[in-house]
């Protein structure tokens, strides 16, 4: 299996072809959807003004503020990070992205490594366990949980634990001008961190959970779990080593089908805890009507899901060999 | 095809409060604007009142009656689920059927595009849309199906291969069925309930969606929506208004979203014995 796992097969070629086409399609987009709009900026300044611009004059204006780029150089200017300025910063449209993305990350990918390893092991437990009345309300109230979006936990989060216990800091990812040393700035990340990592898991964790437990329940019923059992193994080793391993392939599928929903609950989550990620920014930007800022956040993210999709369909491939074996 | 599923379902809690909590919010869409005390838009009444006997629900900083928005709102949003639902479901299905049906270059070139569209986050697109155009909720639920139909059409698509070679449609074919009346009147019939689980699953996506863009103020503010109603209500936080302005819409919005969450997860409860040995492969 690791010895296939290196060959390019024909598939892998496909699916290459795939994520190409929509991190193109994706960054036409976000190249063509702006030009669409009726007016620009040169219109705009002199159209009312006292000057009056010759054809050529209007020409040389449109190529300075970049009206008449072309799709290659749009592409070159991405990759030289060079993305323009902000209206409403007044900053590179770059350095607002790269200080954003840092918590972003920090945030999303807690917030996924936490619920999918606790979701994980509880559904696997679960399933163990089956049909007992502990285990039946915890699948009944995780059903409950998966109804509930971001939105709402996010807002009676807020509510119970920043602005009536006080455990929590309401807004923000450290201290303002804290100046505190590495143990306790760190503890400050923390501590700031717990209410929109809390309700980003509380989002999550239901999912992992329910799609953990159902694969279980199929697997454990399998011949080879019984002839684990026959073995004499301990309960522990067939559980994870032989059962667990293949309940992991259908949470690994959903997991891109259900990231549509985790990122857009993640920009909100950002919003409500004003955490200063990618998701505040982008808020930001669309209160201002910060076109670059939108554009650019809009596409750097696609391509990073994107990304993030494209790793997810090899670890699936590498999890389970019979893909490799079928095709 | 599943003989009692029918049964099944019916003795399925989570079917049963999904059912009877559809039953309760598309009443509250179709008689919102009767039930309504005052107009949504009316901003005669003095700002950011409490709850009385002629306000439920209070007012909001802009003098307008809670209670009539919350109603609209939730019109709004469970209309924009429903629009954006099925014509993804039309979509999936007709898309989904038609590749199965007649293999070959269609179904490649049908399920290439079906993986471009799933691999593109759909959020952002709608986000860029959005942003730049204000379009009308309608269009955007448009995009978004146009977006979401390729869950549904894979599904169609894996059972429409297994129903190619069951006997009856063999002999419709032997008959001279030809391919759309084979589609219209076997394949599509005969995969009902399936469709039902798509449906559940993209009106859930569709409100959770629309709720999110209204929050982020993407939307146009003069249409009621709860994602609104709970970004402008989060403005007061540090006032006394969480219980009759910001819970309200908080759990409608959960109620919404659990609706169809318990529908979509007691269909596939009860239609997964046939979806797994039907859908081999990857899911993504």
């Amino acid at each position: 299996m690791i010895r296939n796992a290196h060959k390019l097969t024909r598939n892998d070629l496909g699916l290459v072809i795939t994520f190409l086409i929509a991190a193109s399609v994706m960054t036409w987009l976000s190249y063509s959807l702006p030009r669409f709009l009726p007016g620009d900026f040169v219109t705009a300044t002199y159209g009312s003004s006292q000057v009056t611009l010759t054809a050529e004059q209007e020409a040389a204006l449109r190529d300075y503020y970049g009206e008449n780029e072309g799709f290659g150089n749009y592409l070159l200017r991405l990759v030289h990070l060079d993305w323009g300025y902000s209206y409403g910063f007044q900053t590179p449209v770059s350095a607002l992205f790269f200080s954003a993305l840092p918590w972003t990350i920090l945030l999303m990918g807690s917030a996924h490594l936490i619920s999918m390893v606790i979701g994980f092991v509880a559904g696997v437990e679960a399933a163990w366990r089956r049909n007992r009345p502990f285990e039946k309300g915890l699948v009944g109230g995780m059903t409950v949980l998966e109804g509930i979006p971001e939105i709402c936990t996010g807002v009676i989060l807020l509510f119970v634990f920043a602005l009536q216990l006080q455990w929590f800091p309401a807004a923000g990812a450290e201290t303002a001008y804290g100046e505190k040393v590495f143990l306790a700035h760190v503890l400050d990340v923390v501590h700031h961190l717990t209410l929109p990592l809390c309700t980003l898991v509380l989002a999550y964790f239901p999912g992992n959970f329910l799609l953990t437990r159902n694969s279980m329940m199929m697997v454990i019923m399998a011949d080879y779990v019984n002839t684990a059992r026959a073995k004499g193994l301990p309960p522990l080793r067939i559980r994870y080593v032989h059962a667990a391993r293949n309940a992991l392939i259908p949470v690994v599928t959903r997991f891109g089908m259900r990231l549509a929903f985790m990122i857009t609950g993640a920009l909100v989550v950002e919003k409500i805890n004003a955490y200063p990620g990618v998701g505040t920014l982008l808020y930001n930007a669309i209160a201002a009507r910060d076109l670059p800022v939108i554009q650019v956040v809009v596409l750097m993210s696609s391509l990073l899901i994107l990304a993030i999709f494209f790793a997810l369909e090899f670890a699936y491939r590498l999890i389970d060999p019979r893909i490799h074996h079928a095709r | 095809m599943h003989v009692n599923f029918h049964a099944t379902l019916r003795r399925d809690p989570w079917f049963l409060s999904g059912v009877t909590l559809s039953a309760l919010f598309l009443i509250l869409a179709l008689l919102g604007p009767f039930l309504a005390p005052f107009s949504p838009w009316n901003m005669d009444f003095i700002p950011l009142s409490p709850p009385s006997a002629t306000h439920l629900l209070g007012v909001n900083d802009g003098g307008q009656d809670i209670f009539s928005e919350l109603l609209y709102a939730i019109r709004n949003t469970f209309v924009f689920g429903v629009i954006s639902a099925s014509t993804a479901l039309f979509l999936g299905v007709l898309l989904g059927a038609v590749a199965g049906w007649f293999g070959g270059v269609v179904d490649l070139i049908l399920m290439r595009l079906a993986d471009v569209l799933l691999a593109i986050p759909a959020i952002m697109i709608l986000i860029l849309v959005a942003a730049l155009f204000r379009p009308s909720p309608v269009f955007l639920a448009l995009i978004l199906s146009g977006l979401m139909w390729p869950t549904i059409s894979k599904t169609i698509r894996a059972q429409t291969l297994n129903l190619k070679q069951s006997l009856h449609v063999r002999a419709a074919r032997q008959m001279g069925g030809g391919s759309g009346y084979i589609i219209a009147k076997h394949l599509i019939p005969e995969m009902f309930p399936l469709y039902l689980i798509g449906f559940a699953a993209k009106a859930r996506m569709a409100m959770f969606m629309e709720a999110s863009l209204a929050f982020l103020g993407l939307l146009d503010p003069s249409r009621k929506s709860l994602g609104m109603m709970i970004s402008y209500a989060l403005q007061f936080y540090y006032m006394d208004i969480w219980w009759h302005w910001l819970f309200p819409p908080i759990i409608c919005l959960s109620l919404m979203i659990m609706m169809v969450t318990f529908l979509a997860i007691s269909l596939e409860k009860v239609l997964d014995p046939r979806l797994k040995e039907s859908m081999p492969g990857r899911r993504l």
